[in-house]
């Protein structure tokens, strides 16, 4: 049986009169990449908030490893790593001191520091004031790490950090995931929840909409086809007409290939492109289908 | 374990700086104003009587250099001191805000009571280490111009000083539990010194009303020409109502912090 690494239910958050999050239930299992999705203000980062006892919910329930966040968070603070958005640390101090305090708080040896640090690519020699915010989000990423904790809750990890260290953190993530770790990970990127999550949950306006399964969506193989110029006469069976954009008539299309090049190759074509659709486009699709707007991501 | 060492020792570290910046500087400024004692004493024989009794409301004129301390020098140590006690107390926690190490701080597995514990403790350490330094400056300059004192006498003013600050330093604190995190500074700059133009106006005034003043600043129970000059009694109202207030804020403190929402 799967067990639940998080679980919230009918979980309520409001800033005054500011919703943050309602009526929110999810259920993150033991070991699995979650992927927690949404435009900026929905409330993702109070959710992550809530779970990490920093700020407390109006009512709603919420467990880590079926402990009361509220309750237990100095015991479950040990089992957790966790990554702000922003990484802020104290800044007239070097690198190495910065290290060297959460090393101490969190009691580990330097062994898995070390092997952080060189992972990263991580001068600590510099003052922290002196780092890009990038620099500051690679320190986030080895203090979230360094204790080697069972739960890590990122909030928009790759924000800030070059295409190469983007690939080695999430990297990084699939390697822990395999050592069971479990990744609670929230973000407006859709590439990166579509390269490692197993699951997705969808959140705007502080209500989660849908949770889906990645391999589910994997199954749709939805492709995005661009022509030029336009297909003649008409469109064939799962084939839907999108926009036209410099010059490019865009569609997408679900359903077998080959029937699909099959009828393409009755027109001759300038220029032609077919992909695989991105996360992101498959789900305005499947948002315009259920009838929410279409800017929710 | 109801304080963490090692955040004791961060804490202590990040504010060292300023510790020493500000007690140097003070220390420096009662130091000298101790050395020119020699080379002023001559000054006050030569006031005209009428001026005397305006330098009456002040403390009147020394006979010593120890009321010389009192009523020439201590004005600075209490004021400015009062400010870095204040501020002190107000930064230990709002300085996580200002600097939106927040997250950093309270993600680690260790309680909002022990946290705040610590902070206080280094508050109350530093302040305490500052008084010390001071009065050892002050000390040293007594002993260089050569002049006999009340060695007594002067450390229990010092040590009444030292309890006034610790009072303010908790007061900034427990202000920054009640107040919005982003909250400037400022209010722990003027708070002390509200406190202290109280206290002049209490004891500047034939006002008995006005007098009754004295009973709502800390600075009342360590006026240094009460204690060092006049030799009068020890103003327990004052001590009492401010050590009182002290304990009773620190208890809300740590109440209301438990329920602080960290947004930053």
């Amino acid at each position: 049986m799967d067990l639940s690494a998080i679980e919230i239910s009918s979980l309520r958050k409001y800033y005054g009169k500011t919703r943050g999050l309602e009526n929110a239930t999810l259920e993150v299992k033991e070991g699995e990449i979650y992927g927690f999705v949404g435009p900026n203000g929905s409330g993702k980062t109070t959710l992550t908030r809530i779970l990490l006892g920093l700020i407390h919910s109006n009512s709603g329930e919420a467990k880590i490893f079926d402990q009361d966040v509220k309750k237990a968070s100095v015991e479950l603070n040990k089992e957790i790593g966790y990554l702000p958005s922003e990484a802020f640390f104290f800044p007239e101090m070097k690198v190495k001191d910065v290290l060297r305090f959460f090393q101490e708080m969190r009691k580990v040896d330097d062994s898995r520091v070390l092997e952080l640090v060189d992972r990263f690519d991580i001068d600590v020699n510099k003052s922290i004031d002196q780092l890009s915010f990038g620099n500051k989000k690679k320190i986030g990423i080895v203090v979230a790490l360094l204790h080697s904790p069972r739960l890590l809750i990122l909030d928009e990890p790759t924000t800030g950090l070059d295409p190469l260290m983007q690939q080695t953190f999430l990297d990084l993530l699939v390697e822990e995931k395999k050592k069971g770790v479990t990744v609670f990970l929230s973000s407006h990127i859709l590439s990166e929840v579509e390269k490692i999550c197993d699951r997705v949950a969808l959140i705007r306006d502080g209500v989660i909409y849908q949770v889906f399964e990645m391999s589910e969506i994997a199954q749709l193989e939805n492709k995005k086809v661009s022509l030029f110029p336009a297909l003649e006469g008409n469109l064939p069976k799962g084939m839907t007409f999108i926009k036209v954009e410099d010059d490019l008539t865009h569609y997408s299309y679900v359903g077998d290939i080959n029937l699909l090049l099959k009828r393409l190759s009755q027109q001759r074509f300038d220029k032609c492109t077919i992909r695989d659709a991105s996360l992101e486009e498959i789900f305005i699709q499947y948002y315009q289908k259920e009838g929410v707007s279409h800017d929710v991501l | 374990m109801m304080f963490s060492s090692r955040l004791f020792k961060l804490e202590f570290s990040r504010s060292f700086k300023s510790l020493l910046t500000w007690s140097l500087s003070i220390g420096f400024t009662m130091a000298f104003v101790i050395v020119l004692y020699p080379m002023v004493i001559d000054i006050y024989s030569a006031i005209p009587a009428e001026y005397q009794s305006f330098l009456d409301a002040f403390g009147g004129v020394p006979h010593n250099v120890v009321e010389y301390y009192a009523t020439e020098g201590v004005m600075m140590l209490q004021l400015f001191g009062g400010i870095f006690a204040a501020l002190e107390g107000y930064s230990a926690l709002n300085r996580d805000d200002k600097e939106k190490t927040v997250e950093c701080i309270y993600q680690l597995p260790y309680s909002r009571s022990v946290i705040l514990t610590t902070k206080l403790l280094k508050v109350i350490i530093n302040v305490m280490l500052f008084s010390i330094i001071v009065y050892l400056m002050s000390l040293l300059s007594f002993i260089i111009i050569g002049e006999s004192f009340d060695g007594v006498k002067f450390l229990i003013f010092n040590l009444y000083n030292t309890i006034m600050f610790v009072v303010l330093a908790i007061l900034g604190f427990a202000l920054v539990v009640f107040m919005k995190p982003t909250q400037k500074s400022m209010g722990a700059i003027a708070f002390p010194f509200v406190f202290y133009i109280i206290s002049v106006i209490s004891s500047v005034t034939n006002n008995d009303t006005l007098q009754l003043l004295k009973h709502i600043t800390p600075f009342t129970f360590a006026n240094p020409v009460d204690i060092l000059k006049l030799g009068a009694d020890f103003e327990w109202i004052s001590f009492v109502v401010f050590v009182g207030l002290s304990i009773v804020l620190t208890i809300l403190a740590y109440w209301r912090f438990q329920k602080r929402e960290f947004t930053v």
